[in-house]
């Protein structure tokens, strides 16, 4: 390959005011550029990685820098990189980034940095796609999403879940191409029972990842609870709607939804009708139905009860318990759950804390979405091979066929990051079975 | 997946005045199987090997095939080998192992006469037209330039002889500086009382050919009378038996009487004694620079890696019909001869047992086989090939399938014609020579079902739909062979024809095909309930293929389709020149491992250990780009 002859610039900090800002500077020119544009008071400057007090021009004036030098092949592209660390003003820091492109410097196409990185073999697939999602966060929340990618969180989930459908193979493989006396012969009941427990990881990955996902859209919350327990109330509270409220049960039938901003994150809020058997026919039956979808369908359900009824025993999980009209309560709410009131405002702002808390509330970026919809799409494939591949086991069908299905699926989840080669596959199976007449 | 890569020979083909000799230096199993292709392919070939009463010889256990092995075995036998034809005639029990785990797995084995076997490959060997066996050692290589480049012309036999060729084909085992090791005894050899081949060796290494030592062993051979019997288990072979080769006539198989092994074990006696004992091997004992196999460890190896183990299967396997010879397959082992007689004793049903033969280790050189082409042509020396354990293989098959691929290739080049390249999802052999050629072996390689990702495609029972077809176009295989594989696929359409229009009412009115694709439903049943499929009179062979056929066709065209989306990966080439260290970006040891191994194609390269998925991504915009500014 040409080594690629451009130096590229760009601001590495977020648009806007913030405190500092950096503008980062990758190829053969960074260090020259950063002596061209920059004095400073160390003669070594720049001569060796490390960092460097100095002063800025941008042609017209000047201004305090502080220059990291991170010289190739040792840094994050493997090219020489430079940041500098500018005073967080807006017009000053485009006045610095247009001097270095007069310069000679090029301005950095998005995820220019980290295509660099990936092809000069500093990072792997996984990881370049975390650190893009981090250079295109638009929000603090969206870039710990991303940074959880980046440090990996999906990896070490795609790993120990790769490790133990290899582990699942290698058993298969060994019995297939050893003599049962080497391999101290696997019984398909064993081999199904260790399928599943895979595939209930691969099923929580999935989910975790979906869940990730998702957040990139507006994350549901849904208000549910008995008849009358004040939902709509508390619906108009926190969105500052207008639905119909009234003290007959059953007011709510069709599902509202309107925007609630939560912890800075833009959610939708949904007021459903409340469940009771009292309203299983005609058009409240329909409405019963529909809520229930709604609560399928929820990030987070917010189980709503009046203050003054005891609270439920048990709560399912992805559910926040909601003590309504606490105003009414005679003293204090003891108990479970946050207790609110929609007439004095108490505790609303509590559960706000409480949504964010349980939502994790970490919206991905556009790009952070589309990648979460690959490794879904990766993660679904490989779940579908080792359905199939647990079915033939119990089944009794031909073990080759079964070996066939798990390297279907591993290789799905390959997909996402790395690759077993056959001589992997036959490390592990002499690393654990004494082979061999 | 296509010959294309290497569609021209690397180097052009030899003067005239050379003739059309193929040399092939070896008798064993894949000098046997070089010098049998080159002759059927029409040129005139010399096999020199130190004892022309040793052809043949099997140096270790007395058995042919196995998982994996067993496949290449048939492939031999498709692509017009001798392996498969003499393992039949000569086999003393036949099993096929892995029944019971699908038709994929499935490798047919058998225990041979050794003596037999010997002798029906040379009487093979003599009956070949165009093949003359040489009795001499080879003290070198003839290399001459040839347009710049070194080019092999022939061999310097024992005594000081010159014997001219073409090529060359280089099969010589473990006999490159061979040295045999029992407890602290050492002596110079490759097998017990034979020489050793040090000039080849030397020579090698001064052509620029890197070398390296590899290690393996063999277990003591018992006096048959000295064995009692009665403590071990006995082991019969498959009560039909099957023969390896499509051209075996069935109905006179097997041809031998069939006999028993045996089964015993080790105990927590023998390894107490091997443990005690242990600082004597000459691997423990650092003398050993070698390494040896890992799916074939020594017994002293299987004691200290799985010290949790309380016993080790021991095979008691006949070496013939004719010989008092028992095999003691499981306790390969280098310990001195004296601890050898101690800790043998100590398995139920050996308390008495006499030796015939310690066993002992050897430690050999090998070629690094990534200096080579697909065709097994070596590409620094042109004309130059070599085949078998040289190339850092273990078995008998393996050896075999190399010979075949390497001797035919020989021919090929010879007569300027284009080469046999064999692709990963044609043939297990394909998978063999890709493997190798990618390798920095550190052990002996051997073939696994586990190394072929198509194993689903490359089944034991249609070996010669595969490659016959290949075979008889090249001239290795003959019109009979054609005609047979003509009438069973006609035999198996006209069957399958039958399974689509029956119906089953027991099962809804189902076609017969819909039923056999549930896991519990056999053939053979479906066979028995109807008579118009009954009177088809179907073989063995043909319902076992046709079954196998309509089970695993989902499975199939999935892995078809797997195949068609790599073949773009397979085919595109990696110049030959291509200069690892100026290519940007690619990790330090996917730099490392591509720059020695030197892969041809993409595919290739994805293969190599050490090498990631960037490296490759970042290969293929290199190549393509190259293509494109081309």
């Amino acid at each position: 390959m040409r080594a690629s002859v451009s130096t590229i610039a760009a601001i590495a900090t977020p648009p806007g005011g913030g405190r500092r800002a950096v503008i980062r500077l990758s190829g053969p020119r960074a260090l020259e550029l950063g002596r061209e544009t920059c004095r400073f008071a160390a003669e070594n400057a720049l001569s060796r990685r490390g960092a460097w007090r100095g002063r800025f021009h941008d042609g017209v004036g000047e201004q305090p820098v502080l220059a990291l030098a991170m010289p190739g092949p040792r840094s994050f592209t493997g090219e020489d990189v430079l940041e500098l660390h500018l005073v967080g003003s807006p017009p000053l820091v485009a006045a610095a980034l247009a001097r270095l492109v007069a310069l000679g410097a090029e301005l950095a196409r998005p995820g220019e940095f980290t295509r660099r990185a990936f092809e000069s073999g500093r990072i792997d697939l996984s990881r370049a796609e975390g650190v893009l999602a981090l250079v295109e966060a638009e929000s603090d929340s969206e870039r710990r999403a991303a940074a959880e990618l980046c440090f990996g969180g999906l990896g070490k989930r795609l790993e120990a879940l790769r490790e133990s459908l290899l582990d699942l193979r290698v058993l298969c493989e060994a019995s297939l191409d050893f003599d049962e006396a080497d391999t101290g012969h696997v019984p398909l009941e064993e081999l199904v029972e260790r399928g599943e427990r895979v595939r209930a990881a691969l099923e929580e990955a999935l989910g975790w990842e979906r869940r990730r996902t998702r957040r990139g859209g507006a994350p549901r919350i849904v208000l549910a609870g008995a008849p009358n327990a004040g939902k709509s109330t508390l619906f108009n509270a926190l969105t500052g709607s207008r639905a119909i409220v009234s003290d007959v049960a059953g007011t709510t039938r069709d599902a509202l939804v309107a925007p609630w901003v939560v912890a800075g994150v833009p959610c939708e809020l949904v007021d459903t009708a409340g469940l009771s058997a009292d309203f299983a026919s005609g058009p409240d039956g329909h409405a019963q139905r529909f809520a229930k979808a709604e609560h399928e369908a929820a990030d987070l359900v917010l189980r709503v009860c009046d203050a003054r009824e005891a609270p439920p025993e048990h709560l399912p999980p992805r559910e926040l318990l909601v003590r309504a009209r606490c105003d009414l309560a005679q003293g204090p709410v003891g108990g479970p759950g946050v207790a609110v009131s929609a007439v004095t405002g108490s505790g609303l702002a509590e559960l706000e804390r409480a949504v964010a808390q349980a939502l994790w509330l970490q919206p991905a970026s556009g790009v952070a979405r589309e990648l979460g919809e690959r490794h879904v799409a990766a993660l679904e494939h490989a779940r579908e091979r080792l359905d199939e591949a647990l079915a033939l086991a119990r089944a009794r069908g031909p073990l080759d066929l079964v070996a066939e299905a798990l390297r279907a699926a591993l290789e799905r989840l390959d997909e996402i990051e790395g690759h077993a080669s056959p001589e992997d596959l036959l490390d592990r199976i002499f690393a654990r079975f004494c082979i061999g007449k | 997946m296509d010959p294309r890569p290497e569609a021209t020979h690397a180097h052009a083909t030899p003067p005239a005045h050379l003739g059309a000799r193929v040399l092939v230096i070896g008798g064993g199993h894949a000098g046997i199987e070089a010098a049998l292709a080159a002759a059927r392919l029409g040129v005139q070939v010399a096999l020199v090997t130190m004892r022309a009463d040793r052809i043949g010889e099997m140096s270790c256990n007395p058995a042919i095939g196995g998982l994996g092995k067993g496949q290449l075995v048939r492939e031999i036998d498709a692509l017009g080998g001798a392996m498969g034809l003499a393992a039949d005639a000569t086999g003393i029990q036949f099993k096929v192992l892995g029944t019971g785990k699908g038709v994929a797995a499935q490798g047919p084995r058998c225990q041979s006469d050794r003596h037999l076997y010997r002798e029906h490959v040379t009487a093979l060997v003599r009956a070949q037209p165009g093949l003359e066996v040489l009795e001499s050692t080879v003290d070198g290589l003839l290399v001459s330039e040839r347009g710049g480049a070194p080019a092999v012309v022939g061999v310097r036999l024992g005594d000081g002889r010159e014997l001219r060729g073409s090529a060359v084909v280089i099969t010589t085992g473990t006999f490159l500086r061979a040295v045999m090791h029992t407890g602290e005894s050492q002596s110079t050899g490759g097998r017990i009382g034979e020489g050793t081949s040090g000039g080849i060796s030397a020579d090698l290494a001064r052509l620029g050919l890197a070398l390296g030592r590899l290690k393996t062993g063999t277990p003591p051979r018992l006096a048959h009378d000295s064995i009692d019997w009665d403590l071990t288990q006995a082991q019969p072979g498959d009560e039909r038996p099957q023969p390896f080769s499509f051209a075996t006539q069935r109905e006179q198989f097997p041809r031998l009487r069939q006999v028993l092994c045996h089964l015993t074990h080790t105990t927590p006696r023998t390894h107490e004694l091997i443990r005690a004992n242990i600082h004597r091997a000459p691997m423990y004992a650092g003398r050993i620079q070698g390494v040896g196999p890992r799916y074939c460890p020594s017994v002293e190896d299987k004691v200290m890696r799985f010290a949790d183990k309380e016993q080790h299967p021991v095979f008691l396997e006949p070496e013939g019909l004719t010989t008092e010879v028992v095999y003691v397959n499981g306790v390969s082992t280098s310990l001195p001869a004296e601890v050898q007689h101690e800790f043998l004793r100590t398995i139920p049903g050996l308390e008495r047992a006499r030796f015939l033969r310690e066993g002992y280790a050897v430690e050999y050189d090998f070629v690094l086989p990534s200096q080579l082409d697909r065709t097994f042509a070596t590409r620094a020396v042109a004309g130059l090939f070599l085949a078998g354990q040289i190339n850092g293989t273990s078995g008998y098959e393996e050896a075999g399938a190399q010979g075949l691929i390497a001797g035919a290739n020989a021919a090929l080049w010879t007569l300027g014609r284009a080469p046999l390249v064999l692709a990963r999802d044609e043939a297990y052999i394909g998978v063999l020579v890709d493997d190798l050629v990618v390798a920095q072996p550190t052990e002996p390689y051997r073939m696994f079902t586990s190394r072929a990702e198509y194993r689903l495609l490359l089944r034991s029972d249609n070996a010669d739909k595969r490659l016959v077809p290949k075979a008889a176009e090249l001239g290795l295989a003959g019109k009979e062979a054609v005609e047979r594989l003509e009438r069973r696929l006609a035999r198996q359409a006209g069957a399958l024809a039958l399974l689509r229009a029956l119906r089953s009412s027991a099962h809804g009115g189902k076609t017969l095909e819909e039923v056999l694709r549930r896991p519990e439903i056999e053939l053979a049943g479906l066979v028995a309930a109807t008579p118009e499929l009954a009177a088809l009179e179907l073989s063995h062979d043909e319902l076992a293929s046709l079954e196998c056929d309509v089970k695993y066709a989902g499975y199939v065209a999935r892995e078809l389709e797997q195949v068609a989306r790599l073949r773009r990966q397979e085919t595109l080439e990696i110049p030959r020149d291509l200069d690892y260290s100026q290519l940007r970006g690619l990790a330090n040891e996917a730099r490392a491992r591509l720059s020695a191994v030197r892969p041809r194609t993409l595919g290739q390269a994805a293969r190599i250990a050490g090498v990631r998925p960037p490296d490759v991504a970042l290969l293929a915009i290199h190549v393509q780009r190259a293509r494109g500014n081309a």
